[in-house]
This record gives C-alpha cells, sequence and structure tokens, in this order.
C-alpha cells in the first residue's frame, strides 16, 4: 500500500473536464477538445501506475489519511489502484480516447442539440466508472455506482421525446433499485457481519475475500448468504442479468456513442466489475464454495450456483432474442446483455482458468462490442439505416464499417483470431476443471457461440453478399414463430422473379416488416417493362414511382445538415421504417476512405484493430498479463504456474496454505 | 471564555427574537421598511452566537443554564447540548438564510417580520428547554407564528388552511398536555433530568403509559405523521411563499427534534423498551407514513404539494428512526434521526426557495410547468436536482448519510421489514423526485412545441426562434400530443394538446400583484442574485455534509453515550 494521489486525480481529471466542457459551451472545437484532453489525461495517470500495479505495488488514497475526514464511522472514503481496478480503469479510459473522437463526429453528424450537457454527462460517466474501478471499500463503490446511474441518465433520456423519457425512467427504477436499494442493504448488512466479530467493522476490499466477513459467516451463515444475494443483485442489475436486463434493450434510445462505450463497457462492464469484487474481494472464492446454501430437495449448493444458473439461463435467452430483433442497436444490446453474463458464469465457477477467461472477457468483449456499436453508429449517421432488414448490399457503400463489423462479429463469436476466442477458451478450461454438472455451463457457452454465429451472421451476409433488389427474408430469424408457406416479402404470388428482374426497389425488399411491405406493393406501380439484367449490382436503375421516404426527404440519405434530424426517430419500433434503407438507385459504391468522416473511421478501425491484437498475441497485450496477477492475488500464490492442473478443492487448498 | 457569559447564551437566543419580534411593530410606526433589517440582523447574530454556543458545547459538554436560579425541581432549566445544539444551528441558519429570499421575493410586511422571530424565538426555545411544561408553551408560541405565517398567504385558501392547522395544531398541543399532566400526576417533576429519574421509580405506571400514549399522538400531529397530517400539506401550499421555506424546514423538524428528546432524555430508551407496544406502534405510524406520504406525492400536480407530502414520508422515516431506538436500543439509529432531521431540514429548505423562486418569475406551480426549466434557469434546476438527489438518498449527499445510519441501525436490530421499508423508500422517493427531474431536463417547454406546428416536417423551422444563443437551445423537441394527458391542468391545455405554461410562453409572472402578497413597490427582476445564491448555497450544504457522516456521529458521541448509559 503506497499512498499516491494518482487515484484521485484519475477520478477527478474528467470531473474537471466537466467544468471546462460546461464553460466552453459556445465553442464546440474547444468543448471536444476538453473531452479528449481529458480522456488522454485520464489514460496517462492510470497508465502510469500500471507498471507498479504490475509488480506488486497497491497505489491508495484516503479522504480520512489527507483530510482527516471521516465518512462514516469505521468506513473510509478511499481509493485504491490495485491490478484489478487498474484493468477496468484502464480499459474505460483507453477506449474513452477514441469514444471522445466518434462522439464529435456522431454528434456532429446528426447537428444533435444539447451537445454540451451530453459532453459533460459523457465525461462524469467516466470519472464515475474509474471511481468505481478504484473504491477501495463496498461504501465508495456504491457512492460511485449511484453516481454513475446519475450521470448517465441524461444521456439515456438525451433525445426529450416520450420514448427517451421513458426509457430514462426504466433506467432509473431499474438502476437505483439495484443500487440505492439491494447494493446498500447488502453493503450495510456486511458492515452489521463484520461489526459482530470484533465490534471493528470493515468494509474493505481484501484480496481473496474478507477475513472478518470469513469469521462472521460461520456464525451468521443465513445473513451472509442473504447480503451474497443482495450485492450479487445490485451489480446484476447493471450486468443485466436475467430477469433484471430490460433497462439495457431500452437505453438504446441514447445516442450510439453512449450505447457504445457505457451502455457495451463502462455501464455495464461496472456490475461485472461489482459482481468480480463481490466474489474475488469480498467474499473471495473459499468462502463461496464453502458456505452451502440449503436448497429443498436437492441438497447442499455452493452460493455460486444460483448465480451461474441465472447467468448461463441469460446468456442463452439474451442470444435466443436478440435473434429476431431487427433493430441493429437493439440486437446488439441483447447481444450485450448474453455476453455480460460470460463474464459473471466465468466469475461464478471460481476455478482459476475460468476466472482468467471471465475477466479477460472484460476488454476482449469490450473492444468487439464497442466496433460493433460504433459501426452501427455511422451506418446511422450516414445512411439513417437502423434496420437490419434495410441493410442488404451496404457493404458496398460502407466496405470499411461493415468490414470491422465482421471482425466484431467474430469476436462475440468467439471464433480465433479475435480476443473473444482468448476468454471462452479459458472459461471452457475452467469448467472442464470443475467437472461434475460443470458441463451444462459448458454447453451453454458452446451453444451461444452458435446462436451468437446465428444472429450476427445475416447481418455480415445481406451486407455483403445480397443487394437492395434481390434479398430474402431470413425465415429463421423474421419469420413468425413456426414458418409460413411463402416467402411474405413478395408483393403477390408469382411475382417475385419478375420484380427481382426489373431492378426496382420493390416491394420484395421490404421484407423487415409485413404491413407495410402490402401497403407499399398496393401503392407501388407494376413493374416497368424495362429490364436491366445487371440490376443487382447497377445503380443507375430508378423508379421515380416509387415512394421511398428518401425521395420525400433527400437530406435524410446524405445531406449532413441539421434541420431534419428532430424528423428522425431513429430509436422507435418500425415506425420510422421509412427513414432508413438504400436511396431510390441503390447504395452508391465509396471508397474505404471516404465512406464518412475520419472522426468515425480513424476510432473502428483502431478499435477493431485492438480486438485482433488481443486475440492473437493476448500475451503481449497488457491485460492478459495483468488479469492473471489478480487471479494469482486472489489464490495466494506466487505465480500462475502453481495454479496450473489443479482442481476447484486443490486450488482452495493453495489459497488457504 | 467567561463561562458566565456562555450561561446566559441560551437564554439571550430565546429572549433575543422574540424582543426583537415586536421591533418591526414599533419601528413601523415611524418607518416604513425595518422589518427585513430587524430581522437580518438578529438572525444573522443568533447564527453567530449558535455557532459560538456549539464550539463551547462541542469543547466542554453541555451548558446548563437555571432561569431565576430557582432549583431544577421548580424553576425552569434551559439546556444546550450536542442534540439540541444541532437543531439550534439549524434553526438559526435557515432562518437567516431564508432572508435573502424575502428581501426581494416578500412578504414584506412589518408585520411579516414579527411573526417570523416570533417563530423563531419560540423554535430555539423548543430546542433548548429543559422543561416539559415549557415546552408545551414554545411549542405554542412557534404555532401561533407559524397560524399567522400561513394565513397571511393570498386569498381565502390561505385563511382557510391556516384555520385547519389551528385546530389541528391545538388539538395536538392539548393532547400533549393532557399526557404531561398525567405524567405530571404520577412523578410530581415537569423537569427533563427529575423525571427522567422519577419515571421508572413511580408508583402509578399506568398513567406514565397513558402519558405517553398522549404525547404520541400530540406529536405525530405536530410532526404531520399519517393519518394526522391533513393539515400540513395545505398549511404549506397556502403559506406565502418565501415563508413556507421556514415553516416546512423548521416548525416540523423541532417537534420532531421534541419527540426525540423526550424518547431518550424524559422516558428512557429502556423503560420504553419495557412498555408494552410503544415500540410496535412508533415503528407502526413512522413506517406507514414512508409508504402513504410517498404515495400521495407521487399524485399531487402543485410542487409545493408534493414537497409536503414528500415531508411526510421524510418525518416518517424520522419516526421509524425513533421506533428502532426504542425496540432496539440503537445509538446509531438515533445517530441516523438526528442527522435526517438537520439534513431534511436543510433539502427542504432549499427545495421549498427554489420552488418559490420558480414561482416568482414565471408563476409556474404545478409539476407540468416546470418543463423546460433548465434551460431558462439553469442554476436554480440545477440547484434543484442535487437537493431532490440528496432526498432521495444518493451519496456524497446528506439524505445518504442519515439513510444510511437509520438502516444500519433497523439490521443491527434485526427489524427486517423496517430495514426493508428504510431501503425501499430510497425508490419512492425517487418516484417523485425524478418525475419533477424530468420535466425541468427533458421535457421541451410546450409552447414551444405548440408553436412549432404539427408535423415532423415543419418542427425545424422555427428552432431559431427559441434560441436563447446556445446551441443547447435550438432544438425542443417535439414530442406528440400526450403530455398534457392525465396530468395536464385543463384550463390550460390548447388545442393541440400542449401545455401553454407560462414558462413557454416567457411571461414574467408579477409576484406583487396579488392584493395580500405585498403592498410595496415592484422590482424589475422579481428574481435576485441573493436568492438564487441562497439555493444554491444549500445545495452545496446538502453534499458537504454528505461527507460529515463521521463528524456527526463524533459529535455526538458525549450524547449518545450519556442517554444510552
Amino acid at each position: 500500500m503506497v499512498a499516491d494521489l494518482r487515484p484521485l486525480a484519475a477520478v477527478l481529471v474528467s470531473a474537471v473536464a466537466i467544468v471546462l466542457i460546461v464553460a466552453s459551451h459556445r465553442r464546440p472545437n474547444l468543448r471536444e477538445g476538453w473531452s479528449v484532453l481529458a480522456a488522454v489525461g485520464k489514460f496517462g495517470i492510470v497508465a502510469s501506475m500500471l507498471p507498479a500495479v504490475m509488480s506488486g505495488t497497491v497505489y491508495r488514497w484516503s479522504l480520512y489519511e489527507s483530510t482527516g475526514i471521516r465518512f462514516l464511522p469505521g468506513v473510509d472514503f478511499a481509493l485504491r489502484a490495485d491490478p484489478l481496478g487498474i484493468l477496468f480503469a484502464l480499459l474505460a479510459s483507453f477506449l474513452w480516447i477514441f469514444t471522445s473522437f466518434y462522439a464529435a463526429g456522431y454528434m456532429r453528424g446528426l447537428d444533435e442539440h444539447a451537445q454540451t450537457r451530453f459532453f459533460a454527462s459523457f465525461a462524469a460517466s467516466l470519472s464515475a466508472a474509474v471511481g468505481i474501478a478504484f473504491a477501495a471499500n463496498l461504501v465508495t463503490i456504491f457512492v460511485f455506482y449511484e453516481l454513475l446511474s446519475l450521470v448517465t441518465y441524461p444521456l439515456v433520456a438525451h433525445n426529450e421525446d416520450d420514448e427517451a423519457r421513458i426509457a430514462g425512467r426504466k433506467y432509473l427504477t431499474y438502476t437505483f433499485f439495484g443500487g440505492g436499494v439491494f447494493l446498500l442493504a447488502g453493503t450495510v448488512m456486511v458492515y452489521w457481519l463484520t461489526a459482530s466479530v470484533n465490534g471493528d467493522p470493515t468494509l474493505a476490499f481484501e484480496s481473496g475475500g474478507m477475513e472478518a466477513l470469513a469469521t462472521a459467516a460461520q456464525a451468521e451463515p443465513g445473513f451472509a448468504q442473504a447480503a451474497f444475494f443482495l450485492l450479487i443483485a445490485g451489480f446484476g442489475v447493471k450486468a443485466a442479468l436475467m430477469p433484471l436486463h430490460s433497462w439495457l434493450a431500452d437505453a438504446m434510445v441514447a445516442p450510439t456513442p453512449v450505447s457504445g462505450l457505457l451502455h457495451a463497457v463502462a455501464v455495464v462492464k461496472s456490475g461485472a466489475f461489482g459482481v468480480a469484487r463481490v466474489i474475488l474481494d469480498v467474499y473471495g472464492p473459499g468462502l463461496i464454495h464453502d458456505l452451502p446454501l440449503d436448497v429443498p430437495g436437492i441438497g447442499e449448493v455452493g452460493l455460486n450456483i444460483p448465480v451461474a444458473i441465472v447467468a448461463a439461463f441469460t446468456l442463452t435467452a439474451a442470444s435466443i432474442i436478440a435473434m429476431r430483433k431487427d433493430h441493429l442497436k437493439r440486437r446488439l444490446a441483447y447481444s450485450t446483455t448474453a455476453q455480460l453474463s460470460y463474464i459473471v458464469l466465468g466469475l461464478s465457477m471460481l476455478h482459476p482458468y475460468a476466472m482468467v477467461g471471465a475477466l479477460f472477457h472484460i476488454p476482449a468483449h469490450a473492444f468487439a462490442k464497442l466496433t460493433l456499436f460504433f459501426c452501427a453508429g455511422a451506418i446511422h449517421v450516414e445512411t439513417h439505416t437502423d434496420y437490419i432488414s434495410d441493410m442488404a448490399g451496404i457493404g458496398k457503400r460502407m466496405p470499411l464499417t461493415l468490414s470491422a463489423f465482421t471482425i466484431g462479429a467474430l469476436g462475440m463469436a468467439g471464433l480465433p483470431p479475435i480476443a473473444g476466442f482468448v476468454s471462452k477458451f479459458y472459461m471452457l478450461i475452467g469448467s472442464g476443471y470443475m467437472g461434475g454438472e460443470y458441463w451444462i455451463f459448458a454447453g451453454t457457452l458452446l451453444l451461444s457461440g452458435v446462436l451468437n454465429i446465428a444472429y450476427f451472421w445475416p447481418v455480415v451476409y445481406t451486407a455483403f453478399f445480397e443487394s437492395e433488389d434481390r434479398h430474402d427474408a431470413k425465415p429463421v430469424l423474421e419469420f413468425p414463430r413456426g414458418g409460413i408457406f411463402e416467402s411474405y416479402g413478395a408483393g403477390a404470388e408469382g411475382q417475385k422473379e419478375h420484380v427481382a428482374a426489373d431492378g426496382g426497389p420493390s416491394s420484395a425488399d421490404r421484407s423487415g416488416s409485413e404491413s407495410e411491405s402490402e401497403s407499399d406493393a398496393a401503392k407501388s406501380n407494376p413493374a416497368p417493362a424495362e429490364t436491366d439484367d445487371s440490376g443487382a449490382t447497377d445503380a443507375d436503375v430508378e423508379d421515380d414511382d416509387y415512394d421511398y421516404a428518401v425521395d420525400r426527404y433527400p437530406s435524410d440519405a446524405d445531406v449532413p445538415a441539421g434541420d431534419h434530424v428532430s424528423a428522425v426517430d431513429h430509436h422507435g419500433d418500425h415506425d420510422d421504417h421509412l427513414t432508413g434503407g438504400p436511396p431510390a438507385g441503390g447504395w452508391p459504391r465509396h471508397s474505404p476512405i471516404g465512406e464518412s468522416t475520419w472522426l468515425m473511421l480513424a476510432p473502428i478501425a483502431i478499435i477493431a484493430t485492438g480486438a485482433v491484437v488481443l486475440g492473437v498475441v493476448p500475451d503481449h497485450a497488457v491485460f492478459l498479463d495483468l488479469i492473471t496477477h489478480i487471479v494469482e492475488g486472489v489464490f495466494g500464490v506466487d505465480s500462475f504456474d502453481q495454479l496450473q492442473g489443479l482442481s476447484l478443492e486443490e486450488a482452495l487448498e493453495v489459497m488457504s496454505e | 471564555m467567561n463561562s458566565s457569559l456562555v450561561d446566559l447564551l441560551p437564554p439571550l437566543l430565546i429572549v433575543a427574537p422574540i424582543l426583537a419580534a415586536t421591533l418591526p411593530i414599533a419601528l413601523g410606526l415611524r418607518f416604513d421598511r425595518t422589518g427585513w433589517s430587524v430581522a437580518a440582523i438578529t438572525t444573522t447574530g443568533l447564527f453567530a452566537a449558535a455557532g459560538y454556543l456549539a464550539s463551547v458545547v462541542h469543547a466542554g459538554g453541555r451548558v446548563t443554564h437555571t432561569l431565576g436560579g430557582y432549583p431544577r425541581t421548580y424553576g425552569i432549566q434551559l439546556v444546550a447540548d450536542q442534540f439540541s445544539i444541532l437543531v439550534v444551528l439549524l434553526v438559526t441558519g435557515v432562518a437567516t438564510g431564508v432572508l435573502a429570499y424575502t428581501r426581494r421575493g416578500g412578504p414584506r410586511g412589518n408585520t411579516f417580520y414579527t411573526a417570523y422571530l416570533l417563530l423563531v424565538g419560540g423554535l430555539l426555545g423548543i430546542s433548548l428547554t429543559g422543561d416539559v411544561f415549557n415546552l408545551f408553551v414554545f411549542l405554542e408560541i412557534s404555532s401561533l407564528a407559524t397560524y399567522a405565517l400561513v394565513s397571511s398567504g393570498d386569498g381565502p385558501e390561505s385563511a382557510v388552511a391556516a384555520l385547519k392547522y389551528l385546530v389541528l395544531g391545538t388539538v395536538a398541543a392539548s393532547m400533549y398536555l393532557i399526557g404531561v399532566a398525567f405524567v405530571f400526576m404520577a412523578t410530581g417533576t415537569l423537569n427533563m433530568v427529575e423525571l427522567a429519574e422519577a419515571i421508572p421509580n413511580a408508583e402509578r405506571q399506568t398513567l406514565i403509559q397513558a402519558g405517553f400514549a398522549f404525547i404520541v399522538v400530540g406529536f405525530a400531529t405536530k410532526v404531520a405523521q399519517w393519518p394526522l397530517h391533513t393539515w400540513q400539506p395545505s398549511a404549506y401550499e397556502q403559506a406565502p411563499d418565501g415563508a413556507t421555506p421556514l415553516i416546512a424546514a423548521l416548525v416540523s423538524t423541532a417537534s420532531a427534534y421534541a419527540f426525540g428528546r423526550l424518547i431518550v432524555t424524559v422516558f428512557e430508551v429502556d423503560y420504553l423498551a419495557s412498555m408494552p407496544r410503544a415500540a410496535s406502534i412508533v415503528l407502526t405510524v413512522g413506517c406507514v407514513s414512508v409508504l402513504a406520504g410517498t404515495v400521495l406525492a407521487v399524485i399531487q400536480r402543485e410542487v409545493k404539494r408534493m414537497l409536503a407530502y414528500s415531508s411526510v414520508s421524510q418525518f416518517g422515516l424520522v419516526i421509524t428512526a425513533y421506533g428502532v431506538v426504542i425496540a432496539g436500543g440503537s445509538e446509531t439509529a438515533f445517530t441516523g434521526a438526528a442527522i435526517h432531521l438537520v439534513g431534511h431540514g436543510i433539502l427542504k429548505a432549499g427545495l421549498f426557495l427554489s420552488a418559490a423562486i420558480v414561482a416568482t418569475s414565471y408563476g409556474a406551480r404545478t409539476v407540468d410547468e416546470y418543463a423546460g426549466l433548465a434551460k431558462r434557469r439553469p442554476v436554480v434546476a440545477g440547484a434543484m436536482a442535487v437537493l431532490l438527489f440528496a432526498l432521495v438518498g444518493v451519496p456524497p449527499a446528506v439524505g445518504f448519510v442519515g439513510k444510511w445510519y437509520i438502516a444500519l441501525g433497523a439490521v443491527e436490530a434485526e427489524l427486517w421489514p423496517v430495514a426493508a421499508v428504510i431501503f425501499l423508500s430510497t425508490m419512492l422517493t425517487l418516484a417523485y423526485a425524478a418525475r419533477l427531474l424530468e420535466k425541468m431536463y427533458f421535457t421541451p417547454a410546450a409552447g414551444a412545441a405548440s408553436a412549432r406546428g404539427h408535423g415532423p416536417g415543419t418542427v425545424a423551422t422555427d428552432g431559431g426562434e427559441q434560441s436563447d444563443g446556445s446551441r443547447s437551445s435550438s432544438e425542443p423537441r417535439s414530442d406528440g400530443g400526450d403530455e398534457n394527458g392525465d396530468e395536464g391542468r385543463e384550463g390550460l391545455a390548447s388545442d393541440d394538446g400542449a401545455v401553454e405554461t407560462p414558462l413557454a410562453a416567457g411571461v414574467s409572472y408579477d409576484p406583487t400583484g396579488g392584493p395580500g402578497r405585498d403592498g410595496s413597490g415592484r422590482s424589475p427582476d422579481p428574481v435576485s442574485s441573493g436568492m438564487v445564491a441562497v439555493v444554491v448555497v444549500a445545495a452545496i450544504v446538502a453534499v458537504a455534509l454528505g461527507f460529515a457522516g463521521g463528524t456527526f456521529a463524533d459529535f455526538l458521541e458525549p450524547f449518545l453515550t450519556e442517554v444510552f448509559n
């Protein structure tokens, strides 16, 4: 423990930036400059602590030691930079750098309102996220957890329309229920339990579990178990564990940078990170394993089993739901829900390998999912297309974006050489070592990989291998459950070939929504006789009679002016279907350089590269090193080699020695 | 330090405002507007004296003054200890702060300041007295001053509200007096310290139990606990905007303080713990009030009424804490009650002052009319947001500290249903706080929306008219017509479904127009920087005290060890 101001500085640097951002609200370039500067500064401060932390130093700052103010009796308001905290802080601050460029490009591209509020809240969110990373005890983490809920609320409700307000309400309700009720209750109970040991309550995290709590749990197992589940439920809300997940999909009304960095990385990972803190540093694997829960009819099971079951259920169910979401961001949101449960599942398996996999999944998922969201946002800014069914052939309009999307999708599915493979690999090894009933969790992980392919491949396929005027509905994903006998996409029976041949963007490509395609079909004239064999790739084909939204509002497609923004509801269900999709002549072909502004393309390219680097050379990309340090600390060994090949019981014996 | 001088401070704190209360009227014979100056000088002096007294108490323990030198068996003692000095600081601080609003916001009559100072004197008396009958006297003084303040509001409604309060308040005070009489019959003394010794040894315990029952009912009314709260929302709503912050922050707080004082000093926790059903009754009253108060707050349209019902639930939390103290002998819960009393006082003063500023500048009084406030008055809206979240219990703010101690006390006492109510109260408070916040920040002023036309295609054209220069306000969004739905005031709804709010129209409401409100001249800008500053100060104090959880506990420590043995 070395007293140092840097943990505090890392938290405060973006808090200072809030003031500067608000002060320079009339000069957008300066304002975004502060964002970038704060991001770089935050990353610099965190990175400067990295070498020493890797060699075993823990930096610590405490309010009591610096000022003599005691936050609560027996509880210090303290920050400490240990390997686990550095992992999360490094990830969040590194990705924030690129997100702040991307956010500038995104918000300007759409000419959004209230940008100052947006950037200020964004900086505040990063402050709170790093505060969560560095919190040294349960009360400090609770403080930042609540503040994070608070400052992300303006981002969710950003659009100020009914949908955003309702999503904001839901967001506040869920997160405060998690934080203010479950987490606070759990914290109070842990405080009370540890006070009962020797009258000296403590809430400070200890690598491998709090000793006082372990003692208290022997005397009061029932209360210790209740506190455990309260804490897990509290963090589980932000980690979107079912049944507490539904805020996440609704929160996708927020601008895409928010969905990307906050609702795929900082906010939701703070939940997963909190679960990691509870399992590794509050209860510890040993106590969790040895504190049996008496389930009627089954017998005694470890505390981790219910958590693992919930996580396994969530990742399967969320993947299945994701398959049927046509709105790209919503599909990504359910994918996030599923992927976060990987982390929780890996942690709750308790085995060292599973833990390494779970913790590595934090950066692995972050890089891949941020890429995916950035791509979704870039597509939205450039073409106002939100629905996958409108994206046929979009690969030639935005080649680089969609290529990056493909990389991210592979990472989600856990295929080599992307980072997701490495984490899933470790988790599978871990569940193998656990043996017994744990095979079901391994099976879930494998099944989930298949489901990931099932819901991401259609996007890639339709973007690259289908064209605007010639693409099919995806039966399993889009048809009513149970299927129908004919492709509903065809407006009238027997016309399909004819319609496709004429190259006009007829009803066949409106496969996303039945009712709409029917009405479209009714409106559109019978296909003109003009036949063009190369219609699939020819962008010249026009059908002036077709009533596209982009015909009525030409600015929607490619004019970046802002006067139409409020007319575009880019988050609703299918009400706004008409605003997206290819322009009348099909997607124009763009080069990878010119498809969008560099403010968005560069972050996409860099983050996607990062996902590949993490997957190809994980040993050389700092995160895996950091994670082995964390797990060594938890099990109290000097080198991870000592844990190699051990079953959980053996590892726990090593730990207790 | 001269100790005899310090001994004189407690009586001085009570006598000075009461004597000064005569000055505005007396001077008013010659000069027009002396009330504010007299009140400002008096309250500032009181605040300084209270601060000094607090430092003395902190350093050297309690300060006792025996009036007239009579022994405490017969005479009256004034006691400043750690618990009472907290309330004294709150009373003098809030009384000083509210004056920053009334300077320009009114009411301005000399008689208003007479009642104002009388109220402050009565409240300080409640806080400092060591005699249960004397407590009744000061309760009556402060109540009478409050009736006067409430009735000085606009129109007949405030007279009705004052009458309602008068009837219920007097009944409550009488209940308390009956309780005191029973206890006096059983013990033969009225001094709090003497009573503490006499009560457990009294022969006729039934009298004492009956007396306690009457006292509980009396204070439940005074503190506005459900279902005896009915006087309070209308009193808060109908009182002049400048008087509501003072009343809401202090009057019920002082009564709640007195109740706590009786529990720990007079009856003592051990004795009450053995009294059948005492704990469960107090706990039930508190918990039910927490729940009922919030539900009623959520369905209110008027902001002041909403905040008033919020007080019902917040005081419910304090009463619950007292219940935990009785049931579990919990020092922690008592610390929580003391902190929550002070914290809630500051928060409610700030919130009612904000509401008053909004009402003064735009005439906006309902939740719906607050739409778009954040763009009109970013500073006031920001302060209000901080205060509301502090009330919800978001750390680090004073609301969280109080809740932490109370919840911890309930858990220590293993009163699980009570603990559940306390934890859930966060969500319940959020329900009405978020409603107001959403209106202020994420609902465009509806007048703007209605001016924008009816289809999404045309909305962009007039965006510029609204702009006040910053680009953030140039694009308020159209959000469809369901805005007014069930919440909108009928009379205000225009044809296309948007609510025409004063805020949206940018009309500056003239606070001096009402007949009863103010007689003197009008100012060009109804909101002075002092009015905004005091709200901001309240918000800053609320957050700063959030870091003082340990300090509070240290400060109260000597008192707690004494009363909890």
